[in-house]
């Protein structure tokens, strides 16, 4: 479905990608595990089209978006949910789920179906639906914000951070719902630091250090793999490669 | 046709080169950044990491080779802390320096499947007895088929080095259903079956895997004809898995190479270029996936050509042809491998002794049998008690034994 080749991606003068080369295949769940300033967050956003890249290809269901504007690759069905910022704070709920839907305008009129199923999906937003998404809690947010990003019937769709600050038990809901999502046909690029949960429902990932890609296997392999225990799930950190 | 992982062994070509690429930056990366070796040599030829974009940059690696795998010993090629090491392999018959080889949980684990996909693409289930007789104390992948046959459920007998009249009455009780040996030990098997006037047809056996020396075709038919069975080649590569590299399939055009795991390319040994496939020349191998012990681009040493078509039994993976051939001086004597190199070392330590020799190899059916070293002597030696000769002649019998793992004939001779 997406298929990432040598992508480059730069700050200025300071190199943060280097000749990255993952893919994604369909109704997969892959992450992407990484320290902070690894270039995740970077990487996504170079995929979405909101960070510029001067080379290497990227390929969303066959096609080359390199060079696209964000809201034609959002068009054509790959939906980013940011780490921050990732609802309208003076907008109801509903309106959030609207506005979610904005890159299929003029694909019809049947939005209050859509709103409805997201609500089956989330009950608690229903319960919202007429509240500023400024006044939810860190895990309402977080669920309209991946039912706005549903609304706009992602192919792909990539999470940032989805557990980032939320309670341990919101947390297991968050990744019960990715699990859910994906049960559906959803497939999914996840971006975490919370790297046992995320190995744990991802068919593969993939680690990001200093700008390049590691390591690459299944969930499964990379959570036994003692480098990323090291790394990753506070196996004893003394600096990767001690001897 | 029965394929143990079919989504991997049979995915497209495309696709397989894109797993290959991704793959390939993946342990360039990690061998760059973890093995002084490995940078030390980019930096050499000035190549950046960052510069390798496709398989086509693949070319613009240096080559490693056996020599470079000895200056690092022990631990200078690996790639992970030694920690994250469970296995340490120590391949005999090297010349020279020794060289050692570590292997990660995962490397283990991967090298446990690609057997058990060499076992399912012969024929191999559950329904199976695997009579394994190869010498579980010299070839270090014989326990390879323990833990493989284990993950497809069929049973194992280790056999080993039980002698040729225990294998068959084994075979006869237990009802083996394969046979994975030295080519030469099957042979050994037939002779022995012979002088008791066994009837193969009174065996269950039906499948045999052989590897660890070179067998032509007529060993091959010898074997069928005699012990009733399909007889495979089995490939591997002492330095990276062996056996498990690359296996035969029922359609028997060439060995699969796993190609999701190990990068092949065949190279002119003489000028190092790449050639196409079809062409023949020396294989050299990249490890994919390989975590404690990457190798970028190691030359074999060992003579074939590669073809890429789709085979009939639905793999894509590449085929490589059957191996009979060196670019070193290396033989293998019943299965065992031995470098020239390492004879003269052993004669070198002995007074009075070499440093000239010859070799003579008595070949039975095609395959080396038995090891006869002409060792020149001084003259004083020669000329001398008889008894002293014996003596000596019986020292320099069991260094090479010692060193080499196998019965060597020795003669003494006058200096040229």
């Amino acid at each position: 479905m997406l298929k990432i080749r040598n992508i480059d991606a730069f700050f200025g003068n300071i190199q943060v990608l280097r000749r990255v080369s993952l893919h994604v295949g369909a109704g997969e769940i892959v992450s992407l595990i990484g320290a902070n300033g690894a270039g995740k967050t970077t990487l996504l956003n170079v995929i979405s089209g909101l960070h510029p890249t001067r080379n290497g290809s990227k390929i969303f269901m066959d096609v080359e978006t390199r060079g696209w504007k964000p809201e034609k690759i959002v068009a054509r069905g790959l939906i980013q949910v940011p780490e921050t910022d990732k609802v309208f704070n003076p907008l109801t709920v509903m309106e959030n789920l609207e506005v979610g839907a904005y890159s299929r305008r003029r694909a019809g009129t049947k939005l209050p179906q859509e709103i409805e199923a997201i609500f089956q999906l989330f009950p608690i937003l229903r319960e919202r639906k007429d509240q500023l998404a400024g006044t939810l809690s860190g895990g309402e947010r977080q669920m309209l914000a991946l039912g706005k990003a549903l609304m706009g019937r992602p192919k792909l769709l990539m999470l940032d951070e989805p557990s980032l600050g939320l309670a341990p038990t919101i947390v297991a809901e968050i990744f019960r719902i990715i699990q859910s999502l994906n049960g559906r046909g959803t497939t999914i690029l996840l971006v975490e630091q919370n790297a046992r949960e995320a190995l744990r429902i991802s068919h593969r990932a993939y680690v990001l250090d200093t700008g390049r890609i590691i390591l690459a296997g299944t969930g499964g392999e990379l959570l036994s793999n003692d480098e990323v225990k090291r790394a990753f799930l506070g196996k004893d950190y003394r600096g990767k490669w001690e001897r | 046709m029965p394929i143990f992982k079919p989504d991997i062994e049979t995915m497209g070509r495309e696709e397989l080169l894109e797993l290959q690429n991704e793959r390939l930056q993946i342990v360039v990366n990690q061998a760059y950044s973890n093995v002084d070796f490995y940078r030390r040599k980019f930096d050499e030829v000035g190549l950046n990491p960052d510069d390798l974009k496709s398989l086509e940059d693949l070319k613009r690696i240096p080559f490693t080779t056996r020599k470079d795998l000895m200056e690092n010993y022990p631990y200078g090629m690996f790639a992970v802390p030694l920690r994250d090491v469970v296995r340490l392999q120590f391949p005999l018959g090297l010349y020279g320096n020794p060289i050692v080889i570590g292997y990660t949980r995962e490397d283990l684990k991967i090298w446990r499947e690609l057997v058990a996909r060499i076992m399912v693409g012969v024929g191999l289930t559950e329904h199976d007895i695997i009579q394994v007789a190869f010498n579980y104390g010299l070839f270090l992948g014989a326990v390879r088929f323990n833990q493989s046959a284990e993950l497809i459920g069929a049973a194992v007998v280790p056999t080993s080095i039980a002698s040729a009249e225990v294998q068959v009455r084994i075979m006869q009780d237990f009802r083996s259903t394969a046979l994975a040996s030295t080519p030469s030990f099957a042979l050994h098997i037939i002779e022995a079956m012979g002088k008791k006037g066994i009837d193969p047809r009174t065996l269950s056996l039906k499948i045999g895997l052989f590897g660890a020396e070179s067998w032509p075709e007529g060993v091959r038919q010898a074997i069928e004809e005699n012990l009733r069975i399909k007889a495979y080649d089995i490939y591997g590569v002492m330095e990276l898995v062996e056996p498990g590299v690359a296996g035969e399939c029922v359609a028997r055009a060439g060995l699969h190479i796993f190609e999701d795991h190990f990068l092949p390319e065949v190279i002119d040994p003489q000028t190092g270029q790449v050639l196409d496939s079809g062409q023949e020349g020396e294989l050299v191998i990249t490890t994919l996936t390989t975590s404690a012990y990457p190798l970028l681009r190691y030359r074999t040493s060992d003579v074939t050509s590669l073809h890429t078509e789709r085979c009939s039994c639905g793999r894509t993976m590449a085929r490589m042809d059957r191996v009979f051939k060196r670019t070193d001086e290396m033989i293998s004597v019943r299965g065992i491998n031995v470098f020239p190199e390492k004879i003269q070392e052993v004669l070198a330590t002995i007074e009075g002794i070499g440093p000239s020799y010859s070799m003579d190899v008595a070949e039975k059916s095609g395959m080396n049998d038995r090891l006869k070293v002409r060792a020149e002597a001084r003259e004083d030696i020669l000329e001398g008690k008889e008894e002293r000769k014996i003596v000596l002649q019986e020292v320099v019998q069991l260094a090479l034994r010692r060193a080499l793992g196998l019965r060597v004939e020795v003669e003494l001779t006058k200096r040229a």
